[in-house]
């Protein structure tokens, strides 16, 4: 693979004084410019050279002329004037002038310092001539003289001489360790590793003089299996089965097991909507529920628990739209997005900037471990990823936004509508002759109408009010359609106007055209009774239809526009109607039918008439059910136009024109300017899921690892950029790709790998020893435990009191009582049911608000990427688990669990331990115990038990 | 406690970490790679609080010798106008009525400017030195000789909710650490038996951006704030119902013997001793929180010196009391300790909160009073049991109010281009004026700071430097001031 890169690699600075070039330079403008101990001191020989070229006053002219060469003509008045402070010495801003190639890479602004063969267009020639004196280079100096200046900016423009320069940065190649290709690494020969795995370890092992601890003993190990792999622990009798299973493939069959149940799913799933920020409150102030956010949760399930490859779970996140499974692309918009919008346009593009810079984010934390959002503002400061990559990850994802997208109907249903479409059609059409003469258009519907009518060219649409249900008009959208699609978009050039604007944050006039629906983005007319707003479109285009509403989310029917004309014009003075409410039934007309009138027949006809109108309701009832389509906050797609780097990532500051492409460095997919919207995402897709790709199959495999052994081979799992931490075992990382790759993507093969290994299976107890030369366990002479998640904790106090219900899937259960108002308030719930004791992935996410229990527990809330949960342990954590009603009557439970299932009191202090802590109780334990039990009584022995470091501990 | 992954181990410095790393596994490669790249020479390395897991909250040192021990902020929620309180703009008096020049431009949060318009409340020299301050805080214009106004600030958004979370967290976005909870993982805390880190919620709900006012974003959730206030206790810290102090007893110290037990096998487990101490605490903080929460031992002159007395506002009664709550919570030794004034619940917009938009008049001449006696009692009593010696009181909002009025409203607009915070207490110069707005008050003009400079400064003056107090997450060092802030020297003792 061949790689490029921009991170600086600068050659040798050649800094040739000899020959001088013939130039003029005052002995008063030397002397003046000694300014600080750093500057360069002039030499004598510059000096009398100066002197020299002083007498000549005709030089400057006669070698402009020449061909401009750098090391005569330019460094020398870049040495005095620039390599003060980007140099040899100094590289402020990580730019160097001392090579052609430091030059041409430039500095972390991502402005391009020299663009060959144009000195208008590089930034180096813009900040010399600056007329702000405090934008100006060099800083508080004089500016160069009007001869350096052309001298410099003839060495840019000479295009010819730069070509090697060109070439040479474009060959340039990382040594990063995760940009090399991957090679599957030779297993080293280790007689007495059970895996490749052990082989690896045992090599780094010996490195520092460590061995690999025993097994662990079969009751820890199962619980260890259950805890890692399912977030739950094992039933009594899965244990004593295990520990009682003779036969010599008893781990492996019980990792097959483990493997296959869906509880896996759940677990794992976890770990990856933490990873991806999911939530289902939009954040911020108003912090509104996202109720169709839950449909991607299970579809991350699904995909866990049936082995989804991996490059194939990647490309359905990025671009699912393009290959037929809509849900995965929540994850582009699953994180917290601020609807609160604002009349204030630099504030909308910034909040736009936001929303796009978390898809990157997340996009390139998730799958190849680059924090390609450091390069929003300037080039990455580590990695070879400049501004450009950066907005060049924009490009794709500019089309993206947030909101709730219709699925598309099954195909069972979508056959059943079909059929009823015909039978539909079929009836209306034995209606036909009913039809009474003088019907009308249905009445205005809050939630949607149609003015369809014959084609027509126009550039403004304007929609005139005459009449309201109540006070000032509103309108949610105004869609105008050539053929399919929407002209009347802002994203497509349109732009709005009206005669004036009710004031206030939720309605606005840019909202009639910004392609979202709902009361609280829609507009309201500033007059009662009255107003018009008109839509100018970027070109004619010619319109056949027109959709308006008050609200199609149907939350409201007030303000409706009863009384209302649509005019078209080409030039915005002659208009001419294209539809009214005129025609419409009056609003207070319930039937939406055509009218049908029976009175002109005879009556068995007319009974046959009702008949079939009877039938045409009850049909068309049945297919309005049926088609009703399944909404997912998946995202909405449209075009975009062009997208610019933003110097300083600022949007009022744009530059140049990027086109959407991946990484640079990483050969990223190259695409055009005019490419569309979808395939911008899936060829993103496919080069990151791609087996070349070097970064995507690491990163995934580390965060197997992590999960398993709470530390990755690499530390920072979502950074394997240089400012990350590098492997600890780089061979078994890039064995373990190798394997994810050549198993089809497939993560069970990688658990098993895992956890067929003795370094998964070996005890976890500390050596002193062995403590002293690696206490956080990295080398792995010990599996290293740890305290649950928070969401392990709940599920497994859950289990443990039999009250776990393992409903999978479908709307999520909510732990607070919401209060409704504008901005949401979350209130913790006090009383439990059923329903709560689903597992915890099932909670619905409400950011900022944490579980009032187990949020504590470093339960991250959704709002930022959290690739690794940090683990603290705190008082409020101790309060929760021994006080909280949900733990209380948890502990209930469990106290009646054991008066249900043991009358001996020693029985049941056996089965309450093998309960929540997979072994039987020792004499001595049972009789402190029953001391204890005699002073207080079960339900103080059951809350306890759930307090328990070794209930809480994966060990 | 799992603080010792990689970058957030507790070092002392960067190069601490290049030696640790370098002499443990796969390290040196970065060493080497860092230094290739020149990043030691040209960045201020990061100072990491040395956090032992089992005493998270064990008070610790300062970068440099602080000037003040506690911080306790008071936030008003909703955009506290500084043309109706502290900064006073004669100009604007003089055109009143007038449009406010270029103001035909100006597009602000709901939209356009109608004319300049002075405020209701008029100006009067207060304090030995002067200061003009409305007569909407009266009681704390009274004060100004203790407080270092800064009047040029500015921000970076005009919407609530960003606006809070980047006064409180130096982010706009959602997910970034509260300035309390950088401060607590610092500098831990004096008193063991309280919480570190205490948010008092106004008595009328959470502001705006709620929780994330006092988050822990991706700091451990140790130092996340613990929110309650004078009328809503602390959650889940009484025993449950039913069951008796003794039996309460029996069960920690049953449940302790588990653990104590089941320490054994695991030696030296840093994690599991840290959750045997984490009960201890917790019943420590069972006594101490009740008693510093009751009020009952405050004299009548203090009560009344508050307003907590006041049975005709009963509102500014309730804030009263958490003002109290928050002086004993200082002086108990409470790291940090917010107090909010304003509430995005019952009401919204201008009714529960300082956000007047439509009828500024109306609407703060209920808020000004229920702010002023209280907070100024607050600072009062702090100064008389001599706690602001150590104290930094710290009034903030989270963004201006605009000098217009807005078109069609008798209220004023967001506007983040200037407004005013006051400090007082230790390490600040008092009575002081820092920076200034345009002739109207709508823009900064005058020794421009921003909210970086704000909390660059309040972290200086509790020993902490902000470009070196950072925290690695997700491949970077993060730092409550972003990459930006400086100092305001002029306002330091």
């Amino acid at each position: 693979m061949n790689i490029r890169v921009l991170q600086f690699r600068h050659e040798s600075a050649r800094i040739v004084t000899n020959p001088e070039p013939l130039k003029f330079v005052p002995i008063r403008e030397i002397r003046g410019k000694t300014r600080s101990s750093k500057q360069l001191t002039t030499s004598p020989r510059t000096t009398l050279f100066a002197i020299f070229a002083a007498m000549i006053t005709l030089t400057t002219q006669c070698l402009t002329a020449a061909e401009p060469d750098f090391e005569r003509d330019a460094v020398p008045i870049l040495k005095e004037h620039c390599f003060n402070c980007h140099g040899p010495d100094e590289s402020e801003s990580k730019l160097r002038l001392d090579s052609m190639m430091a030059a041409l890479i430039g500095g972390n602004t991502g402005e391009k310092t020299v663009v060959p063969g144009h000195s208008d267009q590089s930034y180096l020639i813009e900040l010399i001539t600056h007329k702000d004196p405090a934008k100006r280079m060099p800083p508080e100096s004089d500016p160069l003289s009007e001869e350096h200046v052309n001298i410099l900016r003839a060495w840019i423009d000479d295009a010819a001489a730069w070509k090697d320069t060109q070439q040479k940065v474009a060959d340039r190649k990382t040594d990063h360790w995760s940009f090399q290709p991957l090679a599957r690494p030779d297993v080293p020969p280790v007689d007495e590793a059970k895996n490749a795995i052990d082989a690896f370890v045992a090599g780094k092992l010996s490195d520092v003089g460590l061995r690999m601890s025993k097994p662990a003993e079969r009751r820890r190990l199962i619980r260890r299996l259950f805890l890692v792999m399912h977030g739950l622990p094992p039933t009594p009798e899965q244990v004593e089965a295990f520990v009682n299973d003779s036969q010599p493939d008893a781990w492996k069959r019980l990792v097959e097991q483990v493997l296959a149940s869906s509880q896996y799913g759940e677990r794992w799933a976890q770990h990856w909507l933490d990873l991806v920020r999911f939530g289902e409150t939009n954040g911020y102030e108003t912090n509104r529920e996202r109720p169709n956010a839950w449909p991607y949760r299970d579809w991350v399930i699904d995909a866990f628990n049936n082995d989804k490859p991996y490059d194939q779970f990647i490309i359905e996140q990025i671009a699912g739209d393009a290959v037929g499974d809509p849900i995965g692309t929540s994850f582009l918009v699953a994180g917290p997005v601020d609807i609160v919008k604002s009349q204030d346009p630099n504030l909308t593009m910034m909040q736009r900037q936001d929303e796009l810079a978390d898809m990157i984010n997340t996009t390139s934390t998730a799958f190849l471990g680059l924090t390609v959002g450091c390069a929003r503002c300037h080039n990455h400061k580590f990695d070879p990823i400049s501004q450009t990559d950066y907005y060049a990850m924009q490009a794709v994802f500019a089309g993206v936004q947030h909101g709730d997208t219709a699925l598309p109907l099954p195909e069972d249903a979508q056959q059943q509508v079909t059929m009823l479409d015909a039978d539909i059609a079929t009836l209306k059409q034995q209606l036909a002759k009913f039809v009474s003469k003088d019907a009308k258009r249905p009445a205005v519907n809050p939630k949607l109408n149609v003015e369809e009518f014959a084609a027509v060219p126009a550039k403004f649409v304007r929609f005139t009010i005459n009449g309201t249900s109540s006070g000032q008009a509103c309108i949610d959208e105004l869609e105008v359609f050539s053929s399919n699609e929407n002209v009347a978009l802002a994203s497509e050039g349109a732009k709005s106007s009206s005669s004036g604007d009710f004031v206030h944050p939720l309605h606005k006039l840019s909202q009639i055209n910004d392609g979202i629906y709902g009361n609280p983005n829609s507009w309201i007319s500033a007059q009662v009774n009255g107003g018009w707003v008109k839509i100018e479109f970027a070109d004619v285009r010619k319109i056949d239809r027109i959709v308006w509403a008050r609200d199609r989310q149907g939350n409201y029917g007030d303000r409706l526009a009863v009384d209302y004309r649509i005019d078209v014009s080409a030039d915005d003075k002659a208009w001419s109607p294209v539809a009214s409410s005129e025609d419409r039934e009056s609003p207070d007309k319930e039937s939406n039918a055509p009218d049908y009138d029976f009175a002109a027949f005879a009556p068995d006809e007319a009974e046959a008439g009702r008949a079939l109108l009877t039938s045409l309701q009850g049909v068309t009832k049945q297919r309005e059910v049926l088609a009703k389509p399944r909404m997912v906050h998946a995202g909405t797609f449209r075009q975009p136009g062009a997208t610019h780097r933003l110097y300083r990532g600022e949007p009022a500051s744009p530059r140049e024109e990027v086109l959407p492409a991946g990484i640079a460095s990483l050969e990223g997919v190259q695409l055009a300017a005019d490419s569309a919207e979808q395939q911008r995402r899936i060829e993103t897709a496919r080069w990151i899921a791609s087996a070349e790709n070097p970064l995507t199959a690491r990163v995934m495999v580390n965060r197997l690892w992590q999960f398993h052994f709470g530390t990755g081979i690499v530390d920072t799992p979502s950074d394997f950029g240089a400012n990350g931490t590098k492997p600890t075992h780089p061979k078994l990382l890039d064995w373990l790709a190798a394997e994810l790759i050549d198993s089809g993507w497939s993560l069970k093969h990688i658990h098993r790998l895992i956890l067929m290994s003795a370094t998964w299976q070996q005890d976890s107890q500390p050596q002193a020893a062995a403590m002293l030369v690696d206490a956080s366990s990295r080398s792995l002479w010990r599996f290293p435990p740890r305290r649950l998640e928070a969401e392990g904790i709940r599920d497994c106090i859950v289990a443990v009191t039999g009250k776990l219900n393992s409903t999978m899937g479908g709307p999520g259960f909510s732990a607070f009582e919401v209060q409704l108002e504008n901005v949401r308030h979350y209130f913790p719930k006090q009383d439990f049911g059923p329903g709560d004791w689903r597992r915890m992935v099932y909670q619905t996410k409400v950011r900022q608000e944490r579980d009032a229990v187990f949020g504590v527990f470093d339960c991250p809330d959704g709002s930022s990427v959290t690739p690794k949960r940090s683990r603290s342990t705190t008082p409020l954590q101790a309060l929760n688990l021994l006080n909280s009603r949900f733990v209380m009557q948890q502990a209930e439970f469990l106290a009646a669990r054991l008066q249900r299932e043991r009358a001996d009191p020693a029985a049941k202090v056996v089965r309450a331990y093998e309960l929540c802590f997979g072994r039987t109780a020792t004499p001595d334990e049972i009789s402190v115990a029953l001391k204890f039990v005699d002073r207080a009584d079960w339900l103080q022995f059951a809350r306890a038990m759930l307090n328990a470091n070794e209930f809480l501990f994966v060990p | 406690m799992n603080y010792d992954t990689l970058h957030n181990h507790p070092l002392t410095s960067r190069r601490r970490l290049l030696v640790d790393t370098a002499r443990g596994l796969g390290g040196i490669a970065l060493a080497s790679l860092l230094h290739e790249q020149g990043l030691l020479a040209d960045e201020k390395s990061p100072l990491r609080p040395q956090i032992d897991p089992s005493q998270p909250f064990a008070a610790r040192d300062a970068h440099v010798p602080a000037k003040a021990k506690n911080v306790l902020m008071i936030f008003c929620s909703g955009a506290c106008s500084q043309i109706d309180t502290f900064d006073y703009k004669p100009e604007l008096i003089k055109r009143h009525g007038e449009p406010m020049p270029g103001a035909d431009k100006l597009i602000t949060f709901q939209g356009g400017q109608g004319n300049l318009t002075k405020s209701p409340w008029k100006f009067k020299p207060r304090g030995e030195c002067g200061k003009m301050v409305s007569d909407l805080v009266p009681m704390l214009g009274d004060l100004a000789d203790d407080m270092c106004f800064i009047h040029s600030l500015t921000g970076k958004t005009n919407t609530h909710g960003p606006g809070e979370n980047f006064m409180s967290t130096g982010f706009t976005l959602d997910g970034f650490p509260s300035m309390g909870a950088w401060t607590t993982w610092a500098l831990g805390t004096e008193n063991q038996n309280l919480p570190a880190y205490v948010a008092i919620p106004d008595p009328r709900g959470t502001p705006q951006s709620s929780v994330n006012n006092w988050g822990p974003g991706f700091l451990p959730a140790a130092f996340q704030g613990t929110d309650f206030n004078a009328s809503q206790p602390l959650r889940n810290l009484d025993r449950p119902a039913g069951i008796d102090a003794k039996t309460d007893e029996a069960t920690r110290d049953f449940l302790q013997q588990l653990n104590r037990k089941h320490l054994e096998q695991f030696p030296g487990d840093s994690e599991l001793s840290a959750r045997i101490s984490s009960y201890e605490l917790a019943a420590k903080m069972q006594l101490s929180v009740p008693e510093v929460g009751d009020l009952s031992t405050e004299s009548a002159a203090t009560i009344k010196m508050y307003g907590a007395d006041d049975v005709e506002n009963t509102l500014k009664a309730s804030y009263a009391k958490n003002c109290i709550l928050a002086r004993r919570l200082v002086e108990k030794g409470v790291r940090f300790v917010q107090v909010f004034n304003g509430a995005y619940q019952t009401g919204g917009e201008g009714v529960s909160n300082w956000d007047g938009h439509k009828s500024l008049e109306v609407q703060y001449a209920k808020h000004g009073p229920v702010l002023d006696q209280p907070t100024a009692a607050l600072l009062k009593d702090l100064k008389q049991r001599g706690l602001l010696k150590d104290t930094l009181v710290v009034w903030c909002t989270e963004f201006g109010r605009m000098p217009t009025f807005q078109a069609g409203a008798s209220g004023r607009d967001h506007n983040p281009a200037g407004f005013t915070a006051w400090m007082a207490g230790a390490g600040v110069k008092a009575p002081f004026t820092y920076g200034a707005t345009d002739e109207f008050g709508y823009k900064a003009v005058e020794n421009v700071a921003t909210v970086y400079d704000f909390h660059a400064t309040i972290l200086r003056i509790l020993g902490l430097d902000h470009e070196r107090l950072t925290y690695y997450h997700n491949g970077i060092d993060r730092r409550l001031t972003d990459v930006h802030g400086h100092v305001i020297e002029d306002v330091l003792v």
